[in-house]
């Protein structure tokens, strides 16, 4: 693994503007960057990432198996008594999820690090699924990588076969919502709408604060239909408490990601895997937090938190980085496992699963080892090492 | 290859790919549920249809409902004042869901509804899904002799439509909670 400098396409902003990826840069500070690249190693992919992510997906659908049988448990993920049954009804059912996304510390050496399951609303998807792979065939073409480079990223065939598997039973209508003044968000449902489509599901989008309400509790689009199947980029856990709420269990709708996401979007899950599978090389030991002071060389989590906020670490030499946010209520604590740092940045590894296949990956790099939304976004390239000597 | 072998876009590209028409099973029926006869002809435009059909389900309703001995039970599955007592005509009386919305499947020939359909009363169960009696069961004998099982659901299927369309009473009471760069992360 290696991080390489390179020329940006000259023409990228214009293929952005094309393709509708209007938020390559956010409140003027940049969020695509292509000013570098990540080189691996098929090894380094096949070895350290795709095959470490197909088993953690099935240790973490395992995991909910045990979870919707235990009261313990869902009281232990702070989920809300009169959502426990419904949970533990969609999972019993089987109803389909689409996609989730693994963050791993990895830098090369050693086995990645799991710091958390994004399985409820992952974003940076249209860039790692779409712009990225237009990056490598553009630069390939260009004769700026190595000849036979390749990604880890056939995240676009799968999302379109996932949906595939689901168009004939998914329930009509089918909605996509998001909230309305996030072009981010906003964008990546325009982008799974354009997968669905493809795969014969023809859906509409639709604002979260436009959803409808009946009096029998059903959910409607701004036309008054009923919605049969909403995907929601919005949080298991925000829809649970919001006025609207309570509707959910007997509705009706179809969720997407359906509600026993809620188990798996809970950081939670990190002690519940480790308490299962303590020593495995891809988890960092993790415990539920009792609100002492943190040891150092421990990071301090909530339970629910995006986009690194709320997060306290103390690293082992006793020095303290936190950020801020929104975010309170019980957390948990998980082992300091720093990011390494690459040319002053530190990469984060995101790593897609999609239906249940480990199927592709993305990077974003902060300034800082807590990985924020100031993180960029940058490709990476499948590079067999012998050619990225003469290439180095 | 460890990448996608093509990555086309349909809607968001400048130069949108045509569409081919993909859908040409769904088109030779056209089914629905609906709650009213006015949300049916909303949707079909099919006054006539929709009266029938209305009708022929409320007529079913009476006869192919589930039925329970208790109203306790009968509310077990289909929830709190949604059961209605009946009675067969003789001795027996029972419980039974209400209707409360009917099923429409009309044939379509070329795109346009022939006269043919099907239809059945739905009901809405406790958790919030849609049954109807099963089309391949025998239909009213499925309870004869007067033996009323407790849980005779056996003899409903699930309707994979929701109705099209209801009254909304209130908006905005999801999206208070993300921030404003968004909710995914």
């Amino acid at each position: 693994m290696r991080r390489v400098a390179c020329a940006e396409r000259p023409d990228w902003r214009a293929k952005a503007a094309d393709c509708g990826f209007g938020f390559h840069t956010i409140a003027g500070a940049p969020y695509w960057d292509e000013t570098a690249y990540y080189a691996f190693s098929l090894r380094e992919i096949e070895r350290d990432i795709e095959a470490p992510t197909g088993e953690l997906h099935a240790m973490a659908l395992d995991m909910v198996e045990r979870v919707v049988g235990s009261e313990r448990d869902m009281e232990r993920l702070a989920i809300p008594e009169d959502f426990r049954d419904w949970i533990a009804r969609s999972w019993r059912e089987r109803q389909p999820h689409l996609y989730g996304r693994m963050d791993f510390a990895y830098d090369g050496t050693g086995p990645a690090r799991l710091y958390e399951l994004n399985y409820d609303t992952p974003t940076s998807l249209f860039e790692a699924a779409f712009f990225q792979w237009r990056w490598l065939e553009d630069q390939l073409a260009a004769g700026a990588l190595p000849a036979g480079a390749d990604q880890f990223n056939s995240v676009q065939e799968s999302l379109v076969e996932a949906f595939g598997a689901i168009a004939r039973g998914v329930a009509r209508p089918f909605r996509f919502a998001a909230m309305r003044d996030s072009a981010e968000d906003q964008g990546t449902v325009d982008y799974l709408r354009d997968c669905a489509l493809q795969a014969g599901i023809d859906g509409e989008l639709l604002a979260i604060e436009d959803i409808g309400i009946t009096a029998d509790g059903r959910y409607t689009d701004l036309d008054d239909r009923v919605i049969g199947c909403l995907f929601k980029l919005y949080p298991l856990e925000d829809l649970f408490r919001e006025p609207f709420g309570r509707y959910l269990p007997r509705s009706g709708l179809q969720l997407i990601e359906p509600p026993w996401k809620a188990i798996l979007s809970n950081k939670g899950i990190l002690p519940l895997l480790w308490e299962a599978h303590a020593g495995h090389p891809n988890l960092l030991p993790a415990m539920f937090d009792d609100g002492s002071a943190l040891p150092p060389g421990w990071v301090r989590k909530p339970l629910h938190s995006r986009e690194g906020a709320n997060i306290a670490m103390r690293l082992p030499d006793g020095s303290e980085l936190a950020t801020g946010g929104p975010y309170g209520g019980p957390c948990i604590r998980q082992a300091c496992q720093p990011l390494t740092a690459f040319d002053g940045r530190y990469p984060l590894i995101g790593s897609w699963v999609v239906g249940d296949r480990a199927c592709g990956m993305g990077l974003r790099e902060d300034a800082t080892p807590i990985t924020k939304d100031s993180a960029c976004f940058v490709p990476h390239a499948i590079v067999e090492e012998a050619r990225g000597v003469l290439i180095a | 290859m460890k990448r996608s072998r093509t990555a086309a876009l349909l809607l968001m590209g400048s130069a949108p790919l045509l569409l081919t028409a993909c859908n040409s099973d769904s088109e030779a029926s056209r089914q629905g549920l609906y709650t009213s006869v006015e949300a049916c002809v909303a949707a079909t435009n099919d006054s006539a249809t929709c009266k029938q059909a209305f009708a022929k389900a409320s007529q079913e309703a009476a006869t192919d409902a589930p039925r329970y001995a208790s109203r306790a039970e009968c509310e077990a599955n289909y929830g709190a004042d949604k059961c209605v007592e009946r009675s067969d005509g003789g001795n027996h009386s029972f419980f039974g869901p209400m209707m409360t919305g009917f099923f429409l499947s009309q044939m379509l020939r070329n795109g346009t509804a022939t006269s043919a359909f099907n239809s059945a009363p739905a009901f809405r169960d406790g958790s919030g899904g849609w049954r109807r009696p099963d089309p391949g069961g025998s239909s009213s004998g499925a309870y004869g002799g007067g033996v009323y099982r407790s849980g005779a659901g056996g003899a409903m299927v699930p309707i994979n439509a929701t109705p099209d369309r209801a009254v909304t009473v209130s908006r905005g009471g999801f999206g208070e909670s993300a921030g404003s760069r968004g909710a995914g992360g």
